[in-house]
């Protein structure tokens, strides 16, 4: 097992973007000596971290990288991980978990934008919010999570699972708008509010426990179910879509 | 710098040079037959050795395929590179950037670029993006299909004011030649409708798409002008639509002895039979043969290749339907007065058995046309497919072996809606020489400029191959001609090495070619009442701020003055 802790050092300006793509259990298992753009400056990753490293690695599966200090400007942290896991003690910035194809990452503080963006595989748990786009694809891409899950303690922003195609979120918290949109398949679950949810929806299946404001006209009212103590009204939809399977089961609603 | 290229094994079909080993002089951008004294030797070691390719029929710039930009950033992941030393990084597969266009179509070995659909307003933007285009000279159609002063003076039977309407645009926008798309369907869709093949008249105007073909085409051999009428036909895509398209070959006159008089592009989509998607099958076999009745048609392939793309193109309705088919996203744009347009991301699928019987429609085409001069090769890129699929589809044509194979990866059924599997033909060195260079040339009236061939004078343009037709059987190794004819040794364009393997060694090197006939006085619109009316009362811009200006939007001006009949 081998442990690496990266310390955020103090004069390391907070308003430059640090792209880290290299913070990654399949890169620092083998070596600690790489790279990272402090801006547009490339800079090796101990000229911005304190690096402390424990123990040996028998591979990326034995790693374990400890991020500290207020990374919110770190972007592409794990980004393309296989496996191992990685802890944010603070927050973590933009695209963090992108392309993920299994390993954890744990986040105590919120995270950026785009969390977990087009992953197949692993677990993201953020205990605190996350920022837009969370668990969606990337612009005008067609496939998003395509599986793994993620967990959100807090709130999420807007396009929360947009494009969603397998894989489970669930958000502890309230959504912002159009969460689901496109969703082709997959679970989201907001145990929160939400604004708009599931527009041009395909498949998958989506729970909104609290409160749909401006519920789309283009769901069809089926029934209702009790789910874990709550009482959900169930639609399919969106019928604004041609052959629409998605099911979307909501608390209470206002339509538009 | 001069150039000798040793050991050139030539095809030049224009000069009927046909695989000869000889040596070539370039001297200040022009070919010699004097060797030039201080030149750079460059050893062709048998290789391969064309004119520069042409591109008769894509969409590389104008606000059409920037929007297509704009609506699928996914396309923008696709085709990534990164900056290089004296290359820009680029972005894009089926829409690149306008670098990335220019950087491959040099690798390709082509030096003349025809953008295929200008709509006259947004003429500005479509020079800004040939501007950048740094290695290939453009030539750009410009939009006539919905032109209420054209549809008017047709429909009075004024040709000559038709003629005079013609010229002064072209002059205005820059434009090299007429491009009508789905002529007069521009106009239907602003009331949300369609024209139904030929012969019925459209309300309002109290004209045909018939009669207006053969206005504009009378209109267009007045003007003298280097390219003939660019037509894509009414009813593109539609099951059945095979009639429509032989039909409007019917009505083409034979008008002009050094070209056609009508070029109809992208005839794939148009050769269609069956009464609906159930019973979609290849007519082919009725095309070709009318064309090889008429010398006086040129058509294009249209080749549709699998994979993802984006379709763009000024023929409104059509993109509506298709949205329809696809339920993807879609755009549609009405230019006031003038035209319309639609953009729309597909995919081309093996397992899709329409999209089987596309791609076979395309080469069946090829195939049974007998004169290669008369059929050339494109995809309408982005339509059909990315131009940088032209080698795949020079290895199917070449090699029958290869197309067997492909054939057998498609749809099951597509067997028995096609003729493909019954085509022989194995195309040569020389066809392929035509139907991407001589031909074209000679389509758009580029011969006497010295484009398309390797004689005396010729423009500098020249691509080597690393294909040594010697030692090369095209009807088995298909996989290296491929290979080959994806990236050249050496690409020249006017006399200056543009590219070498796969480095892009030049910057700066675009004209734009644009014609201005001469009209005589009587028929100078500027001072037309009725003309400064329409832009009075309709225009949403003033006719003074309508015309491009030459100094500033062009970057190397190649003005075609012709003499006209009026």
């Amino acid at each position: 097992m081998r442990r690496i802790t990266l310390i955020l050092r103090e004069e390391v300006d907070p308003y430059l973007p640090i792209e880290a793509e290299s913070i990654c259990p399949e890169t620092l298992s083998k070596r600690v000596d790489v790279t990272v753009f402090v801006g547009n400056e490339e800079k090796k990753l101990k000229d911005v971290f304190d690096i402390r490293v424990d123990g040996e690695a028998a591979g990326p599966a034995a790693t374990e990288i400890i991020l500290v200090g207020d990374c919110h400007q770190v972007k592409r942290v794990g980004e393309y991980m296989t496996d191992g896991k990685i802890i944010v003690d603070g927050d973590v910035g933009m695209h963090c978990g992108d392309f993920m194809n299994g390993g954890t990452i744990e986040i105590l503080g919120n995270a950026g934008d785009w969390l977990g963006r087009e992953m197949l595989d692993g677990k993201i748990i953020c205990h605190g919010n996350a920022g837009n786009y969370c668990g969606s694809g990337y612009r005008g891409g067609r496939k998003g999570v395509r599986g793994g899950e993620i967990f959100v303690a807090g709130n999420v922003g807007d396009y929360c699972a947009e494009c969603l195609f397998g894989g489970v979120i669930h958000v502890k918290g309230d959504a912002g708008i159009h969460a689901g949109s496109n969703m082709k398949g997959g679970k989201l679950l907001i145990e929160g509010d939400c604004l708009m949810p599931c527009g041009d929806m395909f498949a998958g299946e989506a729970t909104v426990y609290g409160h749909v404001t401006d519920f789309l006209p283009t769901f069809k009212e089926t029934g209702t179910i009790i789910e874990d103590g709550h009482h959900l009204t169930v639609f399919q939809g969106d019928v604004a879509h041609r052959n629409a399977k998605g099911t979307l089961r909501v608390g209470s609603f206002d339509r538009i | 710098m001069d150039y000798i290229i040793n050991n050139a094994y030539v095809v030049d079909p224009i000069n009927k040079i046909s695989g000869e080993i000889r040596d070539i002089f370039v001297s200040n951008g022009r070919i010699t037959d004097e060797e030039p004294k201080g030149a750079e030797v460059i050893d062709a070691g048998g290789c391969l050795t064309l004119p520069g390719g042409i591109d008769s029929h894509t969409h590389i710039c104008g606000t059409k395929v920037n929007f297509g930009r704009y609506m699928s950033p996914e396309d923008m992941r696709a085709g990534r590179a990164p900056r290089r030393k004296g290359m820009r990084a680029v972005s894009g597969y089926s829409i690149p950037t306008t670098y990335g266009n220019s950087y491959r179509y040099a690798l390709m070995g082509y030096t003349t670029l025809t953008e295929g659909a200008m709509a006259p307003l947004e003429a500005r933007h479509t020079h800004e993006e040939f501007k950048h285009t740094p290695l290939q000279d453009g030539l750009i159609l410009t939009l006539f299909d919905g032109d209420w002063g054209l549809m008017r003076a047709v429909a009075s039977g004024d040709i000559k004011r038709a003629a005079a309407l013609i010229a002064w645009r072209l002059d205005a926008v820059k434009g090299y030649g007429v491009k009508l798309t789905n002529p007069l369907g521009a106009e239907m869709w602003s009331w949300g409708k369609n024209v139904e093949c030929i012969r019925k008249p459209i309300p309002d105007f109290d004209l045909s798409p018939a009669e207006y073909i053969k206005g504009v085409i009378e209109a267009n051999e007045m003007l003298g002008l280097p390219h003939s009428v660019h037509l894509h036909c009414n009813n593109l895509g539609k099951p059945g639509n095979y009639t429509c398209t032989i039909g409007t070959m019917g009505l083409v006159p034979d008008l002009n002895e050094k070209r056609q008089t009508c070029y109809l592009t992208h005839v794939q989509f148009h050769s269609y039979g069956g009464t609906g998607w159930n019973d979609f099958c290849s007519k082919s076999e009725p095309v070709a043969n009318t064309v090889n009745l008429r010398p006086q048609i040129t058509i294009d392939m249209g080749q549709v290749m699998f994979g993802r793309t984006t379709t763009m193109t000024a023929d409104g309705p059509m993109e509506f339907n298709l949205y329809r088919l696809h339920q993807d996203k879609w755009s549609n744009h009405d230019v006031e007065l003038e035209t319309a347009s639609g953009v729309i991301p597909v995919i081309y699928r093996r397992k899709n058995l329409v999209n089987s019987i596309m791609w076979a429609i395309g080469l069946e085409l090829a195939l049974q046309v007998k004169n290669p001069w008369q059929c050339l090769l494109t995809t309408d890129n982005p339509n059909g497919a990315p131009f940088v699929k032209y080698p795949e589809i020079i290895g199917l044509l070449m090699s029958k072996e290869y197309r067997d194979r492909e054939f057998a990866t498609v749809h099951p059924k597509t067997g028995t809606r096609v003729i493909l599997p019954s085509l022989d033909r194995e195309m040569t060195f020389e066809e392929i020489a035509v139907m991407t260079r001589a031909g074209q040339a000679r389509a758009l009236g580029l011969i006497d400029r010295g484009k398309g061939h390797l004689g005396l004078g010729a423009e500098g343009d020249i691509a080597i191959y690393p294909i040594k037709p010697d030692k090369i059987d095209p009807s088995k190794q298909y996989a290296e001609i491929i290979r080959g004819f994806a990236q050249t040794k050496y690409t020249m364009k006017l006399g200056v090495m543009i590219s070498k393997e796969d480095e892009i060694v030049a910057d700066n090197q675009n004209r734009t070619f644009w014609c201005s006939p001469k009209v005589p006085e009587a028929y100078d619109m500027s001072k037309d009442p009725d003309l400064i009316r329409t832009f009075d009362r309709y225009y949403s811009i003033r006719m003074e701020n309508y015309a491009v200006d030459e100094d500033y939007y062009l970057t190397k001006s190649m003005k075609i003055e012709t003499e006209t009949t009026l």
